[in-house]
């Protein structure tokens, strides 16, 4: 495997995606959680 | 540019012997899929209080052979059969004495899962999926769950020698990537159905055959969660070989890290087994301190879950980008969305987006009890297992099967399996989505239709279960079109070459070190865990016993 690195490969849409993703996970979570403080 | 090499290396079929037995577990697989899925429908029509079982058929003997044909048999044959083909892929043809393990480990499966169905079919085991003491049983449905682990190990075993022979023959090499994710999903099975098998030759076995007259339910529960979390784990990482090993080679990139993959799937190993309070978290007689600590110990599961997300947007985007994507997202619409290879995988890792939020809200301990019991818990590993994983199967089937088989998916076929693909996403989104949003209304799962005596609160739930019956009915549209699809490949499809795709590592990946493959660690951790998590509690579950129960047959 090349040790050389020419140039990083651009991944800003890999980032908007991960972010977006941890985003959905907590904004999910938060609407249960509240549920469940109304709730219990 | 594709080099002699690459391309001889792109024509390795796998052996005709050992193409057989995959394609040995190819077929019971997709048998039980179609019977599942029928007995599936009928579930939802029922539930939408439209329509009643002729023939003395029960709502729990369907609901039984609906969970146990998909969630145990399609499953386990189709990933035995896909770990064969892609052991002897990477690593090489089995020996005849490894082939033989698994012809002897199909049979006992076999026998197993012949018997364990005929006593659901003469409804001697409605004991739902889960097979919870106190329902009780017909002996030979506990002793055919046994054979199918037993089987399970025989021809586990046959795959973990094909390992220990190439590592032997290539001592300091890293190991084929999918022959070592095989062998680490295959680990995590072994040690995880010890647990079910230790609950049925001790205590069901024994209970169902009248030799005691009570059974410990809490204990027998706890076995089998033990069990049944790394089960999911175990569906779910053939997926992800396919998402890992194959999807990139399809696209026509490549594997964006070895070590991350294998990283992450040494991560599963450890964070998938001493968890399984997670789905007990109502259960009275298990302190809340070791609850806790289970429900720690899932949460880490999100971070090979996320690593994985990570890498496939990474290699989705580096590839869009070689093909001319620009911006953002240019590189999105550069992917082949005219490949059914493609095109049903990605669909499922779409699925697994809200699968994996709602499943770190079920894991969330006390908020649990939000949706314990509910049928939200139904609509999540309807997304999880039934879209995630099996329509990454049915990725893997379209050249799967035609590899084994020499023939080849033709362009009508790949139409048909990328309208089936939306098929499925359509139906599950109506079933799935409704079965969340009722059962965050209290509706409760592994349940008949019912009114309950006039409530309006129940009454409120049968549109949703009439909408779980629209769902349904065009997921069994989706059913039909994939045996279709599959009986084409296996026996019609025209005779050609079709490629079993491995993709290779990117060259700015960083060499793998050969600790992930240092199974004195990752055992020794792994088991360190399991103890760690499981041993307090259930010497406390033992030594604090509930009075057993008596068997009851309620069906």
């Amino acid at each position: 495997m090349s040790k050389k690195r020419e140039k990083e490969p651009d991944l800003k849409g890999t980032l908007y995606s991960v972010g977006f993703l941890g985003a959905f996970i907590l904004i999910t979570w938060f609407m249960a959680f509240y549920l469940f403080i109304d709730r219990f | 540019m594709t080099t002699i090499s690459e391309r001889a290396k792109d024509l390795v079929k796998v052996d005709k012997r050992d193409g057989k037995l995959a394609l040995a577990h190819v077929y019971v697989a997709f048998i039980a899929l179609a019977i599942g899925g029928l007995c599936g429908l009928l579930q939802t029509l029922v539930r939408s209080g439209t329509f009643t079982l002729p023939w003395g058929i029960g709502y729990y003997q369907l609901l039984t052979i609906h969970g146990v044909l998909l969630g145990l048999i399609l499953t386990t044959y189709f990933i035995f059969g896909f770990q064969i083909a892609a052991v002897s892929r990477t690593a090489g043809t089995l020996t005849d004495k490894q082939r033989l393990y698994g012809w002897i480990g199909f049979w006992i499966m076999t026998i197993g899962t012949t018997a364990s169905s005929i006593m659901i079919l003469i409804n001697e085991a409605s004991v739902l999926y889960t097979f919870y003491a106190p329902l009780q049983a017909h002996w030979i449905f506990y002793a055919g769950l046994a054979l199918v682990i037993v089987g399970s190990w025989i021809g586990g075993a046959g795959l973990i020698s094909k390992y220990v022979e190439w590592r032997k023959a290539n001592p300091g090499q890293p190991s084929p990537l999918l022959t070592f994710m095989v062998v680490v999903n295959l680990s995590m099975w072994i040690i995880c159905s010890l647990g079910v098998a230790v609950e049925v030759l001790f205590q069901l076995l024994p209970w169902s055959l009248g030799w005691v007259d009570k059974v410990d339910v809490l204990l027998s529960r706890t076995l089998f969660w033990y069990f049944g979390h790394p089960l999911v784990y175990f569906w779910l990482l053939p997926a992800y070989m396919v998402w890992y090993a194959v999807i990139p080679k399809i696209i026509g990139g490549k594997i964006f890290s070895d070590s991350l993959a294998r990283l992450s799937f040494i991560l599963f190993l450890l964070f998938s087994i001493p968890v399984g309070f997670h789905h007990q978290l109502t259960e009275p007689g298990i302190s809340s301190f070791w609850k806790f600590l289970q429900v720690v110990l899932t949460l880490m599961v999100v971070i090979p879950s996320l690593l994985t997300a990570f890498s496939l947007f990474a290699t989705f985007e580096i590839r869009g980008r070689a093909l001319g994507g620009k911006g953002v997202f240019g590189w999105f619409k550069q992917l082949p969305w005219g490949d059914a290879r493609f095109v049903a995988p990605f669909i499922g890792m779409v699925a697994f987006i809200p699968a994996g939020a709602g499943g770190i809200i079920n894991a969330s301990h006390q908020m649990n009890q939000l949706i314990h019991n509910t049928i939200w818990v139904t609509g999540h590993f309807h997304l999880t297992v039934a879209t995630t994983v099996v329509l990454t199967f049915f990725g893997a089937a379209y050249w799967l099967i035609p590899h084994l088989t020499g023939r080849v998916l033709t362009k009508q076929m790949n139409r048909l399996a990328i309208i089936q693909a939306i098929v499925w996403a359509v139906g599950m989104s109506i079933m799935s989505g409704a079965m969340h949003i009722v059962g965050l209304s209290g509706a409760p799962r592994r349940s008949d239709f019912s009114t309950y005596g006039g409530s309006t609160q129940a009454a409120e739930w049968i549109p949703y279960q009439v909408a779980q019956a629209i769902g349904g009915t065009i997921l069994f549209i989706g059913i039909v079109l994939i045996i279709y699809i599959v009986v084409n490949l296996l026996w019609f499809a025209p005779k050609g070459e079709t490629e079993f795709p491995v993709a290779e590592v990117s060259e700015h990946a960083e060499k793998t070190p050969m600790v992930l493959e240092n199974w004195k660690i990752w055992l020794t951790i792994c088991i360190a865990l399991i103890l760690f998590a499981y041993t307090v509690p259930v010497i406390e579950i033992i030594q604090n016993a509930p009075p057993g129960s008596k068997g009851y047959k309620l069906w």
